[in-house]
């Protein structure tokens, strides 16, 4: 929290200045730096800004002269909803893939799988998107090019795409570090006595393999929910989803100050809980895991 | 002769990967450098009819202000993979040397505050401290360099301080140490070059991820500005015409992929190389 705050007021130039543009009038600028309250020295800054914090006020947006909160709490749901879908699919995708993989003794299948993911985790997601779109949208009518209805049926047609891409990029990376930790799992020697004892299959498998396994790839998980909410800024642009990213970026265009440092909070709150979660699930997972 | 060397490098582990990727980004930059100086056609020229199909003399074809898209894609090599590369290199330069001298202190209580500054930084994603930072900065391609070294040097410390702990047990130092050489010649040329073998090698990584940030920012209009030729602002522009006119985010979409994909090749081959295994 402490740190949104710093990182935003340390960084050099001045937001009043952003708002209105270097050749503004003297006395508007003097004037919004104290509705800010950035006429005051720093401390004093992060002392008013944390009492507002715990009255929950987390000040009035200049653009449309709304709360900052009402703003988050109207664009973050959606946001969190096609995240937490994406991880769910791409979990459910990765298992799969990296137990076969990692259990496979052919080395072509794997160089395969391992050349593919490679290409897709090079490749920006905005232009995974917009070769989607062309596939999709244009070629076929799929999906809609952009736009978006918050009705429960219809909003799945403008969901499915962001979703399908999020999910393919993450499986790429989750089953890929789900592969590799299988293949180091296959060589302790509790494997091999499980073979021995004659373990029931799908017993061998969840036991002996994928549940020594799952811990780097559930930390990797939490990560990646959180990396994934920096990357909804390009995807909800491209798709005009109206969720956090989209937001953000307006914001930004704008110079709209409080709504920046809000929704910057939030994300640092979600990123911190995410990662804690992650540690926890790890935990609970291998005990080995120190937290 | 020469061919045989190369030769013998490719059949080693990894080795295959490794001259591929270097191939493929020795070609796209300098195809970047060569054609701006060579090349028939000028970026910001208009040489043709708008939306003009990829053919014989535009290969790439041409976007909706006739512009030659080939010209564009290769005339912003520099500005793209020169800001990335800047903005590895430096941040990787700072957080390295910074990391060495933080291993060197010894005060507790100094140490526990900055690691957790560190590791405050590394916990936000880089993309939305970027767009954030980028409100008060104002949107340019220098201020993305200031934004990745302010946010990037973090993980090079951290990298570079566990490193350097380790590399300061090692006998050499102690000897170093002995003969009566300098703090300052024990840092730079036997504890740094120790170190930087496993920065540089996560800096390479990072380039990936760099060229992916800039493109992205230059993509929503905050770094690179439209009239400039960038992959990302040029596939923003070309997002409008999408259903027309596929070529104008099709080609330079490729270029930024052929970049990240040489790069990753080389990752991956360096990194099957201290495996040991093919």
């Amino acid at each position: 929290m402490a740190i949104s705050f710093m990182i935003i007021r340390l960084s050099p130039g001045d937001p009043a200045i952003a708002r209105l543009g270097a050749g503004a009038d003297p006395a508007a600028i003097d004037a919004l730096r104290k509705q800010l309250k950035l006429d005051v020295n720093p401390l004093q800054q992060l002392v008013s800004y944390i009492v507002d914090l715990l009255h929950g006020n987390l000040g009035t947006s200049l653009q449309f002269g709304s709360d900052v909160f009402e703003t988050i709490r109207r664009t973050l749901p959606l946001t969190l909803t096609y995240i937490f879908f994406s991880a769910f699919f791409a979990l459910l995708l990765s298992i799969p893939i990296g137990v076969v993989l990692g259990w496979t003794n052919k080395a072509s299948f794997v160089y395969i799988y391992r050349s593919i993911t490679s290409v897709i985790i090079a490749t920006p997601n905005f232009f995974i998107a917009m070769v989607g779109i062309l596939l999709f949208s244009i070629r076929r009518d799929w999906a809609p090019v952009f736009g978006y209805v918050a009705e429960f049926p219809q909003n799945l047609k403008f969901l499915w795409l962001p979703v399908a891409i999020n999910t393919l990029i993450m499986t790429a990376i989750i089953s890929r570090v789900l592969q590799s930790s299988i293949v180091e799992t296959k060589n302790e020697e509790f494997v091999e006595t499980g073979i021995i004892r004659g373990v029931s299959r799908p017993r061998f498998f969840w036991y002996y393999i994928l549940k020594p396994s799952m811990a780097p790839t559930v930390v990797l998980m939490s990560y990646m929910m959180g990396t994934m909410l920096g990357a909804t800024v390009i995807l909800e642009t491209i798709f005009s989803l109206p969720g956090i990213g989209r937001e953000l970026v307006g914001a930004v265009l704008a110079s709209d100050y409080p709504l920046v440092q809000g929704i910057l909070l939030f994300f640092g709150v979600i990123t911190v809980a995410l990662s804690f979660l992650g540690d926890i699930c790890a935990y609970l997972l291998d005990r080995r895991v120190k937290l | 002769m020469k061919l045989q060397k190369i030769r013998d490098y490719a059949d080693r582990p990894g080795g295959f990967g490794i001259i591929v990727g270097i191939a493929m980004f020795a070609f796209i930059a300098l195809a970047g450098i060569i054609y701006p100086l060579f090349g028939p056609y000028k970026s910001d020229a208009f040489v043709g009819d708008s939306f003009g199909k990829p053919s014989l003399t535009h290969p790439f074809g041409l976007d909706q202000l006739g512009r030659d898209v080939l010209a564009r894609t290769l005339t912003a090599v520099p500005s793209d993979l020169g800001v990335a590369f800047l903005g590895v290199t430096i941040p990787l330069a700072i957080g390295t040397i910074l990391g060495i001298l933080l291993a060197f202190v010894k005060n507790r209580a100094f140490v526990s505050i900055v690691s957790s500054l560190i590791d405050g930084i590394n916990a936000f994603p880089l993309l939305i401290i970027a767009v954030a930072m980028l409100t008060v900065l104002g949107p340019g391609l220098v201020n993305v360099v200031i934004i990745l070294t302010f946010m990037n040097w973090a993980r090079y410390a951290r990298i570079a301080r566990t490193r350097a702990i380790v590399v300061m047990q090692q006998n050499y130092i102690e000897a170093a140490r002995l003969q009566g050489y300098s703090k300052k010649k024990i840092i730079f040329r036997h504890i740094t070059p120790n170190v930087s073998s496993e920065s540089l090698a996560y800096a390479l990584s990072d380039f990936i991820l760099v060229i992916i940030v800039v493109s992205g920012l230059s993509f929503l209009g905050l770094a690179a500005r439209p009239p400039a030729a960038e992959w990302g602002a040029m596939i923003a522009d070309g997002r409008t015409y999408i259903g027309d006119a596929w070529w104008l985010t099709i080609y330079p979409g490729l270029a930024l992929c052929w970049s990240a994909i040489s790069l990753s090749l080389i990752v991956e081959g360096l990194s099957r190389r201290d495996r040991g295994n093919s």
